[in-house]
């Protein structure tokens, strides 16, 4: 049988389909709890975030239609902001518990892992095109979900100039992501 | 027009416009090419986290939540785990109205000063195991406030009621918050703003036990829906 895309999957979750929800959830998990975890340092709110996103998305919280982009940049925007939501109510970073390095599974479904670490290979090529500056503004915006005024002071440049340096950075991600598909080194 | 438009994509991105904003954005995209391959190439940032295995039992908990989330209208308070951070505050309280005649009749048999008498009230509820603890809170060295927490547990569920006495008088967006704190780790629990003679009282319903507890705690909050405490702690106790 074939899979039902994503989008087939969020429009059955719409009409309140529980298997429907629960197959996306089985499809984003990992990639989700890995990506939360590596933004919170902390299992226990990457669990918290994680039923956050998916409460929303039973609830309709959030609207996507295929117009927004692929459904998993809209997924993966949610889930980011989410946990940026949850940075700024606690003050202070939370410690992580647990070894981070106990997590690391090594026992993977093989293409899942395959697919995720040829996109992630790729996505790390392309950042490691960008200066050193931009690479560190995009963790401190996209990952650690600092304010302007943070990164203003963390990468010492001027206040104002954040938002287009953030712009500008995520531009030259998406050029040299651009420069590998064409060389044929993606496929999706 | 379209660069105003696009020097929205940033706060996009970070959630940080209004609906109406993100709407009007989105309605960009639609005609922007240059913001559309952006937004999709930040929507691959995440792949360069390591894996992680996510807990085993991580699944169930989350789909009951989701899917009970639904039945219960989403305000039933609810803690999740202890392991689980703090609960939402907006989950707060739908149950109060049914609880009610508890409260009352704790604050009740409270006046009256005869636990006895609250015990044998709440074994009321026929048919169900009940366990009672009632915990005096000792205030800190400054503040001159007494409360009291009885801890019902009954079917699963932990009911907490706080009653507090003698308590100053609060500035409008104070309030005064109660918390479950087990290895360091608080849970709102309940919040109170006291009557013109001081006195105060909450309840709270969790699907915990009272185990998993080792404190209880009433901090002065400076506003309310807090999630993790900023204030000062008033009183406390071991449980």
């Amino acid at each position: 049988m074939e899979k039902s895309t994503d989008t087939s999957l969020y429009l059955r979750v719409n009409k309140q389909d529980k298997d429907a929800l629960e197959e996306l959830y089985d499809r984003y998990e990992k990639i989700l709890f890995s990506f939360l975890y590596k933004m919170l340092e902390d299992k226990g709110l990457a669990e918290e975030a994680l039923q956050e996103v998916f409460i929303k998305i039973w609830r309709g919280k959030g609207v996507y239609d295929e117009s927004k982009g692929k459904f998993s940049s809209w997924l993966f925007r949610m889930a980011q902001n989410t946990a940026i939501d949850l940075i700024r109510k606690r003050k202070k970073p939370t410690v992580p518990i647990e070894e981070a390095s106990q997590m690391v599974s090594n026992d993977e479904p093989v293409e899942e892992q395959v697919v995720w670490q040829e996109k992630k290979t790729q996505i790390e090529m392309a950042v490691q095109h960008l200066s050193a500056e931009q690479q560190k503004m995009i963790d401190l915006f996209y990952f650690k979900g600092h304010t302007h005024e943070t990164i203003a002071d963390m990468c010492d440049i001027p206040l104002g100039t954040v938002k287009s340096r953030i712009r500008l950075a995520l531009k030259k991600l998406k050029t040299s992501l651009h420069g590998m598909q064409e060389r044929g080194a993606y496929d999706d | 027009m379209t660069n105003i438009d696009c020097d929205y994509l940033v706060d996009y991105l970070n959630g940080t416009l209004t609906a109406e904003e993100n709407q009007q954005f989105e309605q960009h995209l639609t005609t922007c090419t240059e913001c559309q391959e952006i937004v999709e190439a930040t929507g691959q940032l995440p792949y360069l986290a390591d894996p992680v295995e996510p807990p085993t039992d991580m699944k169930a908990r989350i789909l009951s939540n989701v899917f009970d989330e639904t039945v219960e209208q989403n305000d039933q308070p609810k803690a999740l785990k202890p392991a689980m951070s703090p609960i939402p505050i907006h989950k707060k309280r739908r149950k109060e109205n049914v609880w009610k005649p508890l409260l009352a009749a704790v604050l009740l048999m409270s006046l009256l000063g005869n636990g006895y008498a609250f015990y044998q009230l709440s074994d009321q509820p026929a048919g169900t195991e009940t366990a009672i603890q009632s915990i005096e809170l000792q205030p800190n060295e400054a503040f001159t406030g007494t409360a009291t927490a009885a801890m019902i547990e009954e079917e699963g569920l932990l009911n907490l009621v706080v009653q507090a006495d003698r308590l100053a008088e609060l500035e409008a967006s104070q309030v005064y918050q109660v918390w479950l704190i087990k290895d360091g780790k608080p849970i709102p629990a309940g919040a109170f703003s006291p009557n013109p003679n001081g006195e105060g009282a909450s309840y709270y319903q969790l699907e915990t036990t009272s185990e998993e507890w080792d404190t209880i705690a009433i901090t002065l909050e400076p506003k309310t829906g807090n999630e993790l405490p900023e204030g000062q702690i008033v009183l406390s106790s071991e449980i």
